[in-house]
């Protein structure tokens, strides 16, 4: 039972992380649905808003990747083995992420 | 603007019972304030308020600004110009609300074409405080605040600008050999033209701001320069030189070009563009664009929600509730990270 605190507290810090430094693109988000909503599509000012909503997907990405290790570990109890196994995650998630930024 | 920039305080009386008369841009008529009658707006046939000008960088540009008559009034605040027809002199900048003093006659481009209010004073308060109320993550108290201000109409002066490009490019993008992500370079030549981009020939509306509200803006809708559209309104002459027009559009014309050439380079991942462009044919319009400005002052900062005066269009500056970030991040990191947590539980990759 106490070998499950660890991943635990992990996540709940995990999401306090990442909630402390998720002001920023959620405001990015709001005013990118705003752009595509009011602004005209294919002006200046539309894609001057659109540019840079990669940092919400970054933020996304980080949090999620850092979890699945968290929850590797607590279903398999071996931090080290969870790290480990997140190798071939994290190249995926990068491939995403580039292939995203090229869009 | 010539000399009939200015009407004559007679102009605007009522010939039914001798009040003062106002563009109503419900019936586009000068309306009078004490009866009601309307008195239709003759316009010059032989006018051609699409008429573009040519401007060569090469050459000595002979555009003067002239002499006017009307008597502006400078904000104390923001240094903004603006003049009022007829009665409708206002206390406060249309602009920022700062006090307003009257200055000496100063000159000014002369503008050929405009298009009036059609979009009346209610319509576009309605229209601002909507989108006010509209807008997620916002303070709990902005529409308190918001709603002891009010819309004014100005006519703000607008560039649109034509021009024809011959581009000579280079793109940097990526190709994936295998594994391997390796850098290419490809040049090529795209020719290119722009067509009445409009551009604010005042600092008080942005780039932004033209691209909330300026969707609907055709030049076939411009009507000759006529100073009876202005009663009842304040304006803001035109006062920059073309070049200083055209520095300004230059960075839209840059992203715009950038754009296009990633199109037509016909490459996926286009890292890097750069470009070398022979412009020619550049023709420009001065005309006046109506609009509605709220102005309001959120925490010590000012900010503005302008609607359009065509078709009622609105976009503007707004705060965010730190607050309300805070609280929608953490409910999202919550959503990702139980995505992530369940994820790596099962160990699904
Ligand atoms: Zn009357
Ligand atoms: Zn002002």
């Amino acid at each position: 039972m106490l070998n499950q605190l660890g991943p635990i507290i992990a996540v709940l810090l995990l999401i306090c992380l990442a909630a402390s430094v998720g002001a920023y693109p959620i405001k990015k988000l709001i005013r990118i649905q705003e752009a595509k909503h009011e602004l005209r599509h294919g002006s200046p000012g539309f894609f001057r808003t659109m540019s840079g909503w990669i940092v919400i997907a970054v933020w996304v990405a980080v949090t999620w990747f850092f979890a699945t290790i968290i929850g590797e570990w607590w279903a398999i109890e071996d931090l080290s083995a969870a790290i480990h196994r997140s190798g071939r995650r994290l190249e995926l998630l990068l491939r995403i992420l580039e292939a995203l930024a090229d869009d | 603007m010539t000399e009939s920039s200015v009407i004559a305080q007679a102009d605007l009386m009522c010939t039914n019972c001798a009040g003062q008369c106002e563009y109503s841009p419900r019936t586009g008529a000068l309306t009078c304030k004490s009866c009601a009658t309307e008195h239709v707006i003759t316009i010059n046939p032989n006018a051609d308020p699409e008429a573009e000008h040519h401007y060569d960088p090469d050459l000595p540009h002979t555009e003067q600004p002239k002499f006017t008559q009307d008597r502006p009034y400078q904000c104390e605040t923001c240094g903004g110009e603006v003049i009022f027809q007829g009665h409708s002199i206002s206390e406060n900048c249309p602009y920022c609300n700062g006090s307003l003093v009257e200055r000496p006659n100063g000159e000014s481009y002369v503008t050929l074409g405009m298009i009036p209010f059609s979009v009346g004073n209610e319509q576009a308060q309605d229209a601002a405080h909507n989108w006010v109320s509209r807008r997620w993550a916002a303070p709990s108290d902005l529409q308190s605040v918001v709603s002891g201000s009010n819309v004014s109409g100005i006519y703000v002066p607008f560039w649109t600008f034509d021009s024809k490009e011959a581009v000579n490019y280079t793109v940097n993008y990526k190709v994936t050999r295998g594994k391997k992500t390796v850098m290419r370079t490809d040049s090529g030549f795209m020719k290119t033209e722009f067509d009445d981009l409009l551009m604010p020939a005042s600092p008080h509306v942005t780039p932004l701001i033209r691209d909330g509200i300026l969707h609907e803006f055709e030049p076939s809708n411009l009507r000759p320069f006529e100073p009876a559209y202005l009663a009842g309104f304040a304006a803001e002459r035109h006062h920059q030189p073309v070049r200083e027009g055209l520095r300004q559009n230059a960075k839209d014309k840059a992203l715009l070009l950038r754009n296009r050439i990633k199109k037509h380079s016909g490459k996926n991942s286009v890292v890097d563009v750069s470009y070398l462009t022979d412009t020619t044919g550049i023709k420009y319009r001065r005309i006046l664009l109506p609009v509605w400005i709220l102005h309001y002052e959120y925490n010590g900062t000012p900010m503005k929600v302008v609607t359009c005066g065509l078709q009622g269009r609105t976009f503007g500056e707004r705060p965010f509730s730190s607050v309300k970030l805070l609280a929608l991040a953490a409910l999202a990191s919550c959503a990702v990270a139980a995505f992530g947590f369940v994820w790596g539980a099962y160990n699904i990759y």
